[in-house]
Order: C-alpha cells, then structure tokens, then sequence
C-alpha cells in the first residue's frame, strides 16, 4: 500500500468514525428503567479500574476524583456476545486507561451507576470504530 | 440286494441335483450400457432446509424491549391472576439475574444467534443467548413424567414447506413470557411455532397460550437471516456477578 493510498484510508477511516455513534450495544436483557434514570444524563471520567466482559452484561468501572473524594462508578454494557459484534475485546479497556462517560444515572440512592452511556477516550476519540444500532436504523418488525 | 439298494441311490442323487437344478437362479441378465442408467426415483418427503446458523440481532430485526415484540396489536390481555402477579412483580426477583435463562416465547426473540439442525428424528435448536438447546421430536413419542423443564418438551412435523412446533410440559416461570413486562407462564403455557423459509430469510409465527395467565392466546412472527459464513456460536456463559450487579442500582419495589 502506498502512502497515497494509506491517507486516503485513514481519512475515510477518521470520517467514518466521526459519523458513527459511539454508544455501547443495547442492554437487550432487561428493561434499563428500573435501574436507570432516562430522564437525565450525567457525565464523569477517570482512569478505567475494572472491565468485566461478560454475558448477560458487560461492566466498566471507573474512578472519578471529585472534591469529596475519589468516587468509583459502575457502567453497565452490553452482553460480550453483542459487544463483540461490534469490535469490542477482554482487552479493549485495559485498567488505566481514561476515558470519559456520558450516561442515565443509577436510581438507587447514593449509587453510582449509569447505562446507555457514549464512552470515549479523555480526549474525545471513540474507543473503537463501531456502535450499536440506534432504533431509527433498526428494520421493520 | 446292494445292486438294487445301489440304484435306488444313483435315483435319489439324480432327483435330488434335479430339483436343486431347478431352484437355482437363472444367469444375471446383461447389464445395461452404463449410459441408459437412471438414478432411482427420490420418493422420500421433501422438507424445508432450515439448517444453518441464523441471525436475529438487530440486523435482522428491531431489539426486544418494553414494546417488541409484544406491542398495542398483540401484547397479551391477561386474567384476573396475571394482572396481579404484574401489580407485585418486583424486577429484582427476575430468575435472570441469576442466569436462569429465557423461554419460549422471550428466546426466539432474543437479538442473538441460533442455530437449527435437522435430523430424521428430530430437529435441534441451539440458542446462543443462555446456552440453551430445545429438541424437537419427530418420531411421535410423548412426554414422560420426567419431561418437564424450563423449554418445555416438544413435538414436530413438517406440514408442506413448514416445520411445525408443539411445545408443553413447561414449569412455572416468573418472568416466562417475556424479559420486560413482569408476566409469568404457567405449567398450562403451550407455545405453537411455525418455521418456513423466504428466499434466503428465516421465518417463524409463535403463539402462546395459558389459560393461568392469558385470557386468550397471541403471537408475533419474525424472521432470522444467514449468519456470516463460519459463525460459529459463542458459548453465554453466564456470570453470576455481572448477572446481578444491575439489581443493586435499583430503587427497591418494597422497603424494609
């Protein structure tokens, strides 16, 4: 491949990954609302502490340093057999890594948890080149 | 006397080599020119070829949710007892949070794959989402007493271009018509299944009766399509703890 060549696929690439909505796969188990508020959005980051891919869900969990103290938060994902569709690895978010979360908070008081989050690295670049299947491009039932 | 008892011999011996003469099977005929040969005539049943692996994640289909598959035209009327197990059900008591899997009629809409084989016998579905394996019997043989299970036990028949599915013999399930409704299935829950092909598309009608919970029966139909050549299923296996980490970021239904 030709450096000419390799610009253009990174370019494509980069466009490609910009267009694509970085959210994780559905939870596609249960329903999110007893557990999660989706009337509200909270963000945090930090380093990644845990990242459990599993079947029925995935988690990630992270630690956020706030002026109170460090605050670990649990995300749930999706099942590893639907994460996996998407490019997502055991070795995609190796403990260390920062990353940022945007996601409906957890209901239970004084938890901290969120669902349906967009996960990007601390710099805003996706995590991997992939993301679910919003509902509008979904196919007639 | 040994010259008639000699010859009475020899008539016997001749006798005998010729009726074994007669019993003997004439020379093959010729065999044909290897060019004039038909094959024999098939006259075994046709059968819809419903193996492969199949796709029912969201390519193929919208994700199950509140709504899907079970919307405003066909989200069951439930009895008096339905309506009251739904009023206390408390999600966090769901069987699956403790890797009990899903059953008919939540597994064959489960946004994952599955893959058929059929045999003379029998035809077998495996389901990725679970690990969970249903054999469909097509040799006529019913339930015994052991027979009943969280899949039920099932019997089946080709009917033309379709494979058709009876399925009974199920125990009581808390959440066992769907993952997000809290509507339970009963030891009187029969599922009916119909499986046809559309050009290279998978396609199933499933309808639920249980006369415990639903005041009359209902149904959706979906469709599969071919997974990727050499899918393979990935084994579910389930983990207990991120089964039920979910649960402990919930509001409790009651409070101590």
């Amino acid at each position: 491949m030709n450096v000419q060549r390799m610009l253009v696929s990174a370019t494509i690439a980069a466009a490609g990954a910009a267009v694509v909505l970085m959210a994780v796969p559905a939870l596609a188990h249960h329903s999110s609302a007893p557990f999660y508020d989706a009337t509200k959005r909270v963000e945090a980051q930090g380093p990644v502490t845990k990242f459990l891919f599993k079947n029925p869900h995935s988690f990630l969990y992270f630690e956020e340093a706030t002026a109170q103290g460090k605050v670990e938060w649990q995300v749930e994902l999706g099942a590893a057999a639907g994460l996996t569709r998407t490019g997502w690895t055991p070795e995609t978010l190796k403990p260390g890594t920062l990353i940022k979360v945007n996601g409906q908070p957890s209901r239970a008081e004084g938890s901290h948890g969120m669902c349906c989050a967009r996960i990007t690295r601390a710099d805003g670049s996706p995590i991997v080149a992939g993301g679910r299947v919003t509902e509008e491009e979904q196919p007639p039932k | 006397m040994r010259r008639t008892v000699g010859a009475v011999t020899a008539f016997a011996l001749a006798c005998g080599l010729a009726a074994l003469h007669a019993q003997a099977p004439a020379a093959p005929p010729a065999r044909p020119p290897q060019a004039a040969r038909q094959p024999p005539p098939d006259l075994s049943p046709k059968i819809p070829d419903l193996t492969g692996v199949w796709d029912g994640g969201a390519r193929a289909r919208p994700v199950n949710s509140e709504t899907i598959p079970w919307g405003k035209a066909n989200f069951p009327e439930l009895t008096e007892r339905g309506l009251a197990h739904q009023k206390v059900f408390d999600e966090a008591i769901a069987p699956k949070y403790d890797c009990v899997p899903a059953t008919s009629p939540a597994i064959q809409y489960d946004p994952y794959s599955m893959e058929v084989t059929q045999w003379p016998d029998r035809v077998l579905f495996r389901y990725e989402k679970d690990d969970q394996l249903r054999t469909v019997w097509l040799d006529g043989r019913k339930p015994t007493v052991y027979d009943w299970g969280i899949q039920g036990f099932s019997v089946g028949h080709y009917d033309g271009d379709a494979l058709i599915v009876d399925t009974d013999h199920f125990v009581f399930d808390v959440t066992g018509f769907d993952d997000y409704n809290g509507i339970p299935s009963s030891q009187m829950k029969k599922v009916h299944e119909r499986y046809w092909r559309e050009g290279t598309e998978l396609k199933m009608t499933i309808t639920v009766e249980d006369e415990m919970f639903l005041k009359k029966p209902t149904g959706y139909t979906t469709r599969w399509l071919p997974q990727r050549p050499g899918y393979k299923l990935s084994a579910w296996d389930c983990d207990p703890e991120t089964s039920r980490a979910p649960v402990k970021m919930m509001t409790p239904k009651y409070k101590n």
